[in-house]
């Protein structure tokens, strides 16, 4: 057990961050549209063509071969250098797509995606959850029939993000008719420019469009896009998942810490309705320093868990204890802040560069929801950790 | 870098939960008179050599670090130890004279804890000792305790209580600087790391043989949800302990910081998790044949020790990690 970075690792860190401090795009990033979309791929584009992009990708596969240690610190020197937020609309290429098409993809389709992902060239999107099969995502009934060389797809998928500037969807689908549950199931690379697909945006609480509702009308789809075999796309689609739980959300582990921080500082400067400032009221008070104990474990469960799983080659069944403590985390401190906040809290209008905290609280139920609901994650828990009986 | 214990570590870890399992399991605790060490069982400690662990090899000890203390300390935490061991392994890092030094190690004088409480003294365990340590995260003192005060009935069965005046008038050691304190506060995380493991343990193994309504109440989301909330708290101040003690090994600047967190958590979690753990058992859970409510008195006790929740938090709301 030791805290001490190898000559190697503090070599990199040292590396990252020059390379940051002269290469971090000026200006903010546009908060949504085609114009977010695209700084997102110039962004990508830059890190590629910097020597940065798939830290800990394979070399054979364009990625640097590093450790996941290493992806962490490149996350730690982004949040430092003020970079732009990972989770943006390369996240699915980057964290899902990308390593589910290098682990269970065919040699065409790994030599075609993932260099085009790797230097921004393709943007994904995510095309699991339905209109009627969400947190149960084994009922869904996106149907699609063998037809020659390809696959013709009828049916509807939901809470796809970004689905209007993405290139491709990761599309998981029902091909065996008579089939049910988990198995009878695909997972096909579904080109977004297709004829027979359309996109409905859907309004959030967070008066955005982020997410859509997406229709697929005898979408063709040739057989060679089908990542893993038809009809076993369960398994596909599970290790879809596991890196989505893995690593995917390090970066927000990493920075709640500066988050509560950055609430300490603002609760020295408001007054609360009783006249105090927030940090001499008790009860806001203690709930700070709570969540700065919660947002240093969190860092040290990461540190813990990226650790083990470069020892061992595989991420362990903590995932799904990263997704509940994160995202509790988060909600509790921008209730917190809104408490200190008192009206200014209450004033919105979408803009998250304007209203951070607001935008933040809403988000929250976001993210105990996407990904997997709380709920499931502690069902995930009770399974695979505990070992405790099923009742499915 | 690596926040898990490895090699040797483990070898450590594992003696430890065998040794203890057998010299202080927590059954011992359901016989009257169970509380502290007796001094046939602190022989038997100092004999192995566990009092001696952390302590340097020039004096005397085995010289091993902060993450072995952790380790050892959880296991004892998973017993539900008498507090007196912590007393008697921190009084082991002082300067003290060498004959009385020598005795601590073997175990042949007790050692009791003096906290402040009010004008007054409170003395947490030893009830045979001869000794009180008194600790303040800047300075340790170590004396003989003047008389054996006024006996309290203590809630928790694993742990003494009396209250005295002016219990530590003449110390033997006066030390400056935070060693000890901070010893002090990774030993009690460590323990209460332990009761929220053991409380954890205790639940998942019921819930996998009890049977409602014609199933194993594991299969019951309303069992189910409550227990993964249990691993998560174990999970947070487990990984955090790790990293505090590694802190301390390493004589980290932001070590305080990271002991504070450590603490706060595995409070909450020891605590939370024991009421769980006798909530779910049902009826069962709250008789006193049952171990359950052990865990929940003696992590009460701990949680007051090395820093209680005020006192953390409020040294954290202002405190800085690297």
């Amino acid at each position: 057990m030791d805290l001490i970075y190898s000559d190697e690792d503090r070599c990199f860190r040292e590396r990252a961050r020059t390379w940051l401090s002269t290469n971090v795009p000026r200006g903010t990033r546009p908060a949504h549209g085609a114009a977010a979309a695209q700084f997102d791929r110039d962004w990508q584009r830059r890190m590629y063509d910097g020597g940065w992009a798939g830290i800990n990708w394979p070399t054979d596969y364009g990625g640097l071969g590093l450790s996941g240690l290493q992806q962490v610190i490149w996350y730690e020197e982004c949040a430092r250098a003020g970079a732009p937020h990972y989770i943006n609309t390369s996240y699915i290429a980057l964290m899902h797509a990308g390593p589910t098409v290098m682990t269970r993809g065919t040699e065409e389709q790994k030599a075609f995606h993932l260099p085009r992902i790797l230097k921004g060239e393709s943007l994904w999107c995510q095309g699991f959850s339905e209109p009627n099969a969400g947190s149960d995502l084994a009922s869904l009934k996106t149907r699609g029939r063998v037809e020659g060389d390809h696959i013709v797809v009828n049916g509807s998928k939901m809470w796809t993000t970004d689905a209007k500037y993405a290139d491709y969807q990761e599309l998981l689908i029902r091909t065996d008719p008579t089939s049910e549950r988990h198995k009878g199931l695909t997972w096909l690379i579904c080109d977004m420019t297709a004829p027979g697909i359309d996109i409905k945006p859907i309004r959030t609480m967070l008066m955005d469009e982020h997410v859509n509702l997406v229709f697929y009308d005898d979408v063709r789809i040739p057989l060679a896009n089908v990542v893993g075999e038809v009809n076993q796309g369960w398994s596909t689609a599970l290790s879809t998942l596991s890196f989505e739980r893995g690593l995917g959300f390090i970066g927000d582990q990493l920075e709640l810490y500066e988050r509560v921080n950055r609430a300490i500082h603002l609760a020295g400067k408001l007054r609360l309705e009783t006249g105090k400032l927030a940090i001499e009221d008790d009860g806001i008070a203690q709930k700070l320093a709570s969540l700065k104990a919660d947002a240093l474990a969190i860092r040290a469960m990461t540190l813990a868990h990226i650790t083990e799983s470069d020892r061992t080659g595989q991420p362990g069944p903590q995932g799904s204890l990263m997704k509940l403590i994160v995202t509790g985390t988060h909600k509790a401190l921008s209730e917190t802040v809104g408490e200190m906040l008192g009206w200014e809290f209450l004033e919105f209008d979408g803009d998250r560069t304007a209203h951070p905290w607001t935008y933040d609280y809403l988000w929250s139920w976001v993210f105990t929801i996407s990904g997997g609901t709380s709920e499931i994650q502690r069902e995930i828990t009770a399974d695979r950790l505990l070992g405790l009986p099923r009742a499915r | 870098m690596f926040l898990a214990p490895e090699g040797d570590e483990m070898e450590i870890a594992t003696a430890a939960a065998d040794f203890l399992a057998e010299a202080m399991p927590i059954d011992r605790l359901h016989s009257s008179g169970s509380a502290d060490m007796s001094a046939a069982m602190r022989g038997h400690l100092g004999e192995m050599g566990w009092f001696a662990l952390a302590v340097p090899e020039a004096s005397g000890g085995s010289g091993l670090s902060a993450v072995e203390h952790a380790l050892f300390f959880r296991e004892v935490g998973r017993q539900c130890g008498p507090v007196d061991v912590l007393a008697q392994v921190l009084a082991a890092r002082l300067p003290a004279p060498d004959d009385v030094h020598a005795a601590l190690l073997s175990g042949e004088i007790g050692v009791a804890l003096a906290v402040g409480d009010g004008d007054r003294t409170r003395v947490i365990g030893g009830t045979n000792a001869a000794y009180a340590l008194n600790v303040t995260p800047d300075r340790t003192w170590f004396a003989r305790l003047a008389d054996a005060g006024e006996t309290r009935p203590a809630l928790d069965p694993a742990t003494s209580m009396r209250l005295t005046d002016g219990v530590l008038v003449e110390p033997v050691v006066k030390t400056n600087g935070p060693d000890v304190w901070r010893f002090g506060v990774l030993g009690t995380a460590a323990m209460l790391v332990g009761i929220a493991e053991a409380a954890l343990d205790l639940i998942v193994e019921y819930a996998k043989v009890r049977e409602t309504f014609g199933r194993k109440i594991g299969a019951y989301q309303a069992v189910r949800h409550p227990c993964a909330d249990m691993a998560l708290r174990v999970e947070a101040a487990r990984c955090q302990l790790w990293y505090a003690a590694a802190a301390l090994k390493e004589g980290r600047d932001d070590v305080d910081t990271h002991l504070d967190a450590a603490k706060h958590l595995a409070n909450q979690a020891a605590l939370a998790n024991a009421d769980s753990n006798i909530q779910l058992h049902g009826g069962i859970g709250v008789t006193d044949e049952h171990h359950a409510h052990l865990m929940l008195k003696h992590a009460m006790l701990l949680g007051k020790l090395f820093g209680g929740k005020r006192a953390v938090l409020a040294r954290l709301l202002h405190a800085k990690a690297a």
